[in-house]
C-alpha cells in the first residue's frame, strides 16, 4: 500500500509571499522560464511539423484549400496595406531627402532596394501575422474547445499532421507569392507618387543599379522564414487553447503578438547577419 | 466588388455611430471611473514587455537597414537624423500600434465578444446599466490614453536601441549619433506628428475593436472570427490614417 503523507502541503507554504526586490526577481526569473518553455513547445511543433511534411500523409486537397484561405483571402487586405506603404514611404523620404539635397534622382534606386531587401517582406509579414495568425489560432482554438482535437487524438490522428502541417505548408508558399505582389503594389504606388508629388520621371524612379543579389536573396530568406513562423506560432498558440469561448480570445490574441514578435525578431537576426555578410 | 464595397460602408458606418455615442458619453462624463482605471492598468502596464521589445527591436533594424546607405555615403553623422526622424514620424507609432492593436484590440474584441456570446451585455442592460457608458466607453477611452503614452516610451526606447546598434555594428558612437539626432534639422514638429498619428490609431483601434467585439454571433467560432476581422480591419485602417496624415502634416 502506498504511503499516504499525514498532511498535504498547504498551498500558501509552497509560494511564499513575495515582496521588494525579492518579487520583481521572482518575476522576471518566471517570465524567463515561460519564455524558454514556450520557445521549446515551439521547437518541438516546428520540427513535428517538419516530419510530417516528409513523412505524413499526403493531402493535396487540403494544402489548397489553406492556400486559397492564407493566399487569395490576403491579397485585397495586403494590397491595401502596400499600397498606402509605397506612398507614405516615398513622400517621407522624398520631403526629408529635399531637406538637405535638392537632387532626388536617387530616391528610386534606394526606395526600391529598401523594398526588395526588407519592407515588402516585413511589413506584408507583420500583416499575414495579423491576419493569417489570428485567424488560425481562431480556428484550431475554436477546434480544441469543441473537443474536436480531442477526438483526433482519440482516433491515433496528430493534430499537428492534420491541421498545423498543411496550414504550414500552403503559408509557406503563400507568404513568398504574397510578399512579392506587395512589393510590386508598391513599387506601383511609390513610382506614382513620386511622378505626382515630385515630378519625378518613372523611368528615373525604376532605377534598379543598387539592387543585387544579396538584397534579393535577403528579401526572398525573409519571406521565407516567415511564412514558416507565423502558422507554427499561431498553431501552437491554438493548440494551448483552454477554457470556452474566453479561451479562444486569449489563444488568437496570444498568436498575433507572438507572430509579430516573431517576425520582428527574425528580421533583426536576418538583417544582421545578412550585413555582416553582404556588407556596403 | 460591389458587395465588398457595400459591406465596408456599412462597417466603417456602424463605427462612426459608435464612435458618436462613445464621444457623447464622455462628454458627458457618464463613464465608470473605476473600470476606466482598471482598463488602463491592463492595456497600458502590462503591454509594456511587449512595447520595449518592440521598440529595441525596430531601433535595431532601421540602422541595420540604414547601414549600406550611411557607409556608402560616408554620412557617419547623419545616422542619428535618419533614424530619429524614420523612429519619431513613422516607425515607432506604426509598430507600437501594430503590436497594441494585435494585444489590446484584439484582446478587448475577444474579452466584449465573450460578454455578448454569454449574454452578459444583455444582463448589463436588463439592470438598467448603460453597456456603452459601463463597458464601451472606459475601453475606449483607455485604448486611445494607453496607444499615446505608450507610443512617447517606445520613441525614446527605439531612439536608444538605435544608438546602441549603431555602435556595435557601424562604429558610431552614441554621442556622435545624439548630435545627429539634435543637430537641428529634426524639429518637434516631427515628434507632434508622430504623436498625432498615434492618437488617430489609438481611435481606429479602440472603434474597430468595440464594434466587432459587440457584434459577435455564434459561441466560441464566432469570437474567433470577430477577433481576426479586428486586427484587420484596424491594421488596414492604421494604414489608410497614416497615410492621410503623412499628407496633412
Amino acid at each position: 500500500m502506498a504511503a499516504v503523507p499525514d498532511t498535504l502541503p498547504d498551498e500558501d507554504d509552497l509560494e511564499p509571499p513575495q515582496t521588494g526586490m525579492l518579487g520583481v526577481a521572482a518575476l522576471i526569473g518566471d517570465q524567463a522560464i515561460a519564455l524558454l518553455r514556450t520557445g521549446r513547445e515551439l521547437y518541438g511543433i516546428f520540427v513535428r511539423t517538419l516530419y510530417f511534411c516528409f513523412r505524413g500523409r499526403r493531402e493535396p486537397g487540403a494544402i489548397a484549400f489553406y492556400m486559397h484561405e492564407v493566399g487569395n483571402k490576403s491579397v485585397f487586405f495586403l494590397s491595401v496595406v502596400m499600397g498606402f506603404i509605397g506612398m507614405i514611404m516615398v513622400y517621407q523620404g522624398g520631403v526629408q531627402n529635399l531637406r538637405i539635397l535638392p537632387d532626388l534622382s536617387l530616391i528610386g534606386a534606394t526606395y526600391l532596394e529598401l523594398l526588395i531587401r526588407d519592407l515588402a517582406a516585413s511589413i506584408g509579414a507583420l500583416m499575414l501575422a495579423t491576419r493569417v495568425g489570428a485567424g488560425i489560432a481562431a480556428e484550431i482554438g475554436s477546434m480544441v474547445v469543441t473537443e474536436q482535437v480531442d477526438a483526433l487524438r482519440m482516433s491515433a490522428a496528430d493534430p499537428v499532421d492534420y491541421l498545423v502541417k498543411p496550414r504550414f505548408l500552403a503559408s509557406l508558399v503563400m507568404t513568398l507569392c504574397l510578399c512579392v505582389w506587395g512589393a510590386a503594389v508598391s513599387t506601383i504606388t511609390g513610382t506614382l507618387t513620386a511622378y505626382v508629388y515630385f515630378d519625378l520621371n518613372p523611368h528615373t524612379f525604376l532605377n534598379l543599379t543598387l539592387v543585387d543579389a544579396a538584397d534579393v536573396g535577403t528579401g526572398l530568406a525573409k519571406c521565407v522564414a516567415y511564412g514558416a513562423a507565423i502558422p507554427v506560432v499561431s498553431g501552437h498558440a491554438g493548440l494551448a487553447t483552454h477554457g470556452g469561448s474566453e479561451g479562444v480570445g486569449r489563444a488568437t490574441t496570444r498568436a498575433v503578438v507572438n507572430s509579430s514578435l516573431a517576425v520582428l525578431f527574425l528580421n533583426l537576426i536576418i538583417s544582421a547577419v545578412s550585413y555582416l555578410l553582404f556588407p556596403g | 466588388m460591389g458587395a465588398r464595397a457595400l459591406e465596408i460602408a456599412e462597417t466603417v458606418g456602424s463605427m462612426g455611430m459608435l464612435l458618436g455615442r462613445i464621444v457623447g458619453r464622455t462628454l458627458r462624463l457618464s463613464l465608470d471611473r473605476e473600470e476606466l482605471m482598471k482598463n488602463l492598468y491592463r492595456m497600458g502596464v502590462l503591454s509594456m514587455p511587449i512595447v520595449i521589445v518592440t521598440a529595441i527591436f525596430t531601433g535595431g533594424i532601421m540602422v541595420i537597414q540604414a547601414a549600406p546607405l550611411v557607409t556608402r555615403l560616408q554620412a557617419y553623422g547623419l545616422l542619428g537624423w535618419g533614424a530619429g526622424f524614420g523612429i519619431l514620424r513613422e516607425i515607432a507609432p506604426l509598430l507600437t500600434a501594430l503590436m497594441i492593436n494585435g494585444r489590446v484590440g484584439a484582446n478587448n474584441t475577444a474579452e466584449l465578444g465573450t460578454m455578448v456570446v454569454t449574454e452578459q451585455v444583455d444582463g448589463l442592460r436588463v439592470l438598467a446599466i448603460d453597456p456603452i457608458g459601463f463597458l464601451i466607453a472606459p475601453r475606449f477611452v483607455s485604448i486611445v490614453i494607453t496607444l499615446l503614452l505608450v507610443t512617447i516610451f517606445a520613441d525614446v526606447l527605439a531612439l536608444i536601441g538605435a544608438a546602441y546598434v549603431g555602435d556595435l555594428m557601424l562604429g558610431v558612437s552614441p554621442l556622435t549619433f545624439y548630435n545627429g539626432l539634435t543637430s537641428g534639422l529634426l524639429g518637434t514638429g516631427d515628434i507632434v506628428s508622430g504623436l498625432v498619428k498615434s492618437v488617430l490609431y489609438g481611435v481606429v483601434i479602440g472603434l474597430s475593436s468595440c464594434h466587432f467585439g459587440l457584434a459577435v454571433r455564434g459561441g466560441a467560432p464566432g469570437v474567433g472570427k470577430a477577433v481576426n476581422a479586428t486586427v484587420v480591419a484596424s491594421a488596414a485602417g492604421v494604414f489608410v490614417l497614416d497615410y492621410l496624415v503623412s499628407f496633412t502634416l
